[in-house]
């Protein structure tokens, strides 16, 4: 119930608005097909609460976002990701943006509905034809007949008096309107359709059954593929399995030399070499000892490698077992099988490197080995010729050096 | 339509500074040009407290400073034509003053450019002879990494900022007096192609004079992160300079509030946009921990520069956006000229902290030398920005937009 009065434009909009206002009513609308500025103020409302909803929305977003990650990651199944810790802040950064405007727009969806009063199906306004105009060519005003000075003679004067083109009273029209039968019985139908998934889903999650439960993409399970001992129209023997190419040998199958392949030879660590000994054999071992055995044997073979000095001199390890010495008796007298086996199946705390030493290089790196060995009880005969002098001058110097001091 | 009831008469007021603003520009120059001799004079060579490095970087952060003022504005100007905005036609023209110091400000980067030709720069490593040849990384990036072609690029940027500036200057003042429609038209379809040789060239110089500070380190959104920096000074140096004319007598009634809310909420807007920037850069080098990338913010997360870095996550980003968060705030003056100021302070640190760790990763270089710098290089920019708004409306007032800004309202 109420009144609805017709003005000429947007200044005199405001106008009335404004005499309303200092006339003492509050419960009036005014409606323009465009915004017009000045308008809201006129009417004397507050500014409206939606800023801080958003704002409530957007930090509750925030919030529950790191919450939600922290929780997960944190505390419920803590996972590292990436060397990250559990909790983050960087990593959470993303979700929590995300969510805060995920949040902060629902709340400015769900604060102007709230707000405006919608959804608002029916208005009795919309039972006056002129009103349609509103949003086309005219400018409205009415107020509302719950207001304390509503008086449907006395507003209309009023109205009229301040200039409004028409000021007619609208009410809810008389006939009454009911949902149509066919309309309930198809909600009423939707509404049990609606059911059925969420049955169906708790009679498959609560039976026993050996076939899958609830199979719906079936893409994978059917594949135009030939599965074995089956029928290819496709070779002249008809059969889908191919045989192997004639002459191929399996994996590791055909040569078996032990001596080569286990460092063996008749059942004891073989003493010689399978292959010749040459210089290039000797540069190939140093190459391939420096880069594999020296972090831990050291680059003579003392033992001294990078890792056990890192391991005793940063860490202190007082568990840490020195990598063996290479020049100790008890290597020294192992004949070159037993290296060979070492390198290719490990030792004690020292692993296999068969995965990452080809068979020809373990034996070049037991020549190189050999070669430390054999330098630790070299004399000055074994020197060449043409060298020994040089060797000697250094000594002589180191001597007289030691005969100063 | 929108009907614009223009209760503002441009003729109420006044729209042109002092007719004579000769000796102040004098004035300005000769300040700048005083305090940067005295910062010359008190450097030492390295190795010393106010040594020349510290010189050299001091001065690249004020020039830079002042530089991405004038960037930011230009970036404003071209694109309120490409996007034929009508709220900011009245304060556009400050915009374009700013920019204006673009014609010549190439020539404050010879102290920066000089040096790197003749192989004796005191910043860029990679520029010094033989360098190259020490480094695998630094002769992959000898194509583009070297003096002849650093000093071609730098002339290519000024040559382009230059011209932009000082095209959209030129043809807004003449339609001043012509209020001719047709300039509109022709600014209009030149933006385009401003837009997108500025967006090039602003990326490309950010690389060249911040990013090769370190050589070997990389990335690719950093052109982004400087450009997002400017237009947050731009804004609030725009801010400033509205207020401060009005505070002066002019252009009180054209600029009203309703600009001051839109430029408040632009530089709200590029306060997030700066940070969005900052972290985009920041997530994919701390996600995938590689050395050659993480080596640039461990620098800054060490010892002092620690705080800066947090001082920026917090000073540049949270706090301006809570403060500049409320329409109140926007509206009002002072409030948003306090928080302009906070910005440009913020910007200068962000510009210390890009630069300055490099040479000092071990402490913060602050001292007689910045300032000395700042307000220097800070004086001749004043002079410029006085140069360019005499004899000129402050106003673009042949504009035809003009009457839907002065009509314009925040709802």
């Amino acid at each position: 119930m109420g009144i609805l009065a017709e003005f000429s434009g947007p200044e005199s909009l405001k106008a009335v608005a404004a005499e309303l206002r200092q006339a003492g009513y509050a419960r009036f609308e005014a409606y323009s097909p465009y915004p017009v500025h000045g308008l809201y103020e006129a009417t004397g409302r507050r500014r409206t609460l939606l800023p801080w909803l958003v704002m409530l929305g957007g930090t509750a977003g925030c919030l529950a976002a790191i919450l939600l990650q922290w929780w997960t990651n944190a505390v419920d199944y803590p996972y590292i990701i990436s060397g990250k810790p559990p909790f983050s802040l960087p990593a959470n950064v993303p979700i929590a943006f995300e969510l805060l405007i995920l949040f902060g727009a629902l709340a400015a969806f769900g604060g102007v509905m709230v707000l405006c009063n919608l959804p608002e199906p029916y208005h009795p306004l919309f039972g006056c034809a002129e009103f349609r105009r509103a949003s086309a060519d005219a400018f409205f005003l009415s107020i509302d007949a719950a207001d304390p000075l509503f008086d449907l003679k006395g507003t209309a004067d009023l109205l009229r008096a301040l200039g409004a083109a028409s000021a007619e009273p609208y009410s809810r029209p008389q006939t009454e309107r009911r949902v149509p039968g066919y309309v309930k019985a198809t909600i009423a139908l939707l509404l049990a359709a609606a059911l059925a998934p969420p049955a169906y889903i708790a009679q498959v999650r609560f039976s026993r059954k050996s076939s899958p439960r609830l199979h719906l993409v079936l893409d994978m399970d059917f594949q135009p593929k030939y599965l074995p001992q089956q029928h290819s129209p496709l070779f002249a023997d008809g059969r889908a399995m191919r045989p192997p190419v004639a002459g191929t040998i399996a994996a590791g199958a055909a040569i078996d030399d032990a001596h080569l392949l286990r460092g063996e030879t008749g059942g004891q660590p073989a003493e010689l070499f399978p292959m010749p000994v040459t210089m290039e054999l000797m540069e190939r071992g140093r190459r391939e000892y420096d880069i594999f055995c020296a972090t831990c044997h050291g680059l003579t073979g003392d033992g001294d490698g990078a890792t056990s000095q890192v391991v005793v001199l940063e860490r202190e390890e007082p568990k840490w077992i020195r990598p063996l010495s290479l020049h100790l008796p008890t290597v020294r007298s192992q004949p070159a099988g037993q290296l060979y086996q070492t390198i290719a199946d490990g030792v004690r705390t020292m692993p296999s490197y068969a995965s990452q030493i080809p068979v020809e290089d373990r034996w070049a790196i037991i020549l190189y080995i050999r070669a430390l060995q054999r330098s630790r009880e070299g004399t000055l005969n074994d020197v060449p010729e043409e060298l020994r002098k040089q060797l000697e001058s250094i000594h002589d110097d180191a001597t007289s050096y030691d005969d100063q001091n | 339509m929108m009907q614009h009831h223009t209760t503002i008469k441009i003729e109420d007021d006044r729209t042109h500074l002092a007719a004579s603003n000769f000796p102040a520009v004098a004035a300005s120059i000769a300040v700048g040009m005083i305090l940067l001799i005295v910062a010359g004079a008190i450097g030492r060579p390295a190795g010393q407290g106010d040594s020349y490095t510290l010189l050299a970087a001091s001065y690249l952060v004020s020039y830079l400073f002042f530089l991405s003022i004038s960037l930011g504005a230009l970036f404003f100007v071209v694109l309120q034509h490409l996007v034929r905005a009508g709220w900011s036609t009245a304060v556009r023209r400050l915009a374009e003053i700013l920019a204006a110091n673009l014609v010549w400000w190439g020539i404050l980067f010879l102290p920066i450019l000089v040096p790197v030709l003749l192989g004796k720069s005191d910043l860029y490593a990679w520029s010094i002879p033989g360098a190259a040849a020490a480094d695998e990384l630094l002769r992959h990036k000898g194509p583009y990494l070297n003096p002849a072609f650093f000093a071609a690029r730098a002339v290519f940027y000024f040559v382009v900022w230059g011209l932009s500036a000082w095209f959209f200057l030129k043809w807004s003042t003449r339609q001043d007096e012509s209020g001719d429609p047709a300039v509109t038209e022709r600014l209009e379809k030149t933006a385009p192609a401003a837009m997108i040789l500025f967006g090039l060239t602003v990326t490309f110089a950010a690389f060249d004079w911040l990013m090769s500070l370190t050589p070997e380190w990389f990335s690719t959104i950093f052109g982004l992160y400087f450009f997002a920096g400017s237009v947050v000074a731009a804004l609030a140096a725009m801010i400033l300079f509205a207020a401060a004319l009005q505070a002066g007598g002019t252009a009180r009634r054209v600029i009203t509030i309703e600009h001051y809310h839109d430029l408040g909420k632009l530089l709200l807007g590029f306060v997030v946009f700066w940070g969005y920037m900052a972290f985009s850069q920041y997530m994919l080098i701390w996600y995938a921990n590689i050395p050659e990338e993480t080596v640039w913010y461990l620098e800054r997360q060490t010892g002092p520069w620690t705080w800066i870095t947090a001082g920026l996550l917090f000073g540049h980003l949270l706090i301006p956006f809570l403060g500049l968060l409320s329409r109140t705030v926007k509206r009002s003056r002072v409030l948003l000229s306090f928080w302009a100021v906070w910005m440009l302070a913020m910007h200068w640190i962000d510009l210390y902290w890009l630069v300055m760790p490099t040479f000092a990763p071990d402490r913060l270089p602050l001292g007689i030398m910045n300032w000395l710098c700042l307000s220097g290089v800070g004086c001749l920019f004043l002079a410029g920005v006085l140069w360019n708004a005499r004899r000129r409306s402050l106003v673009p007032l042949g504009d035809p937009r003009l009457n839907e800004s002065l009509a314009f309202e925040n709802f």
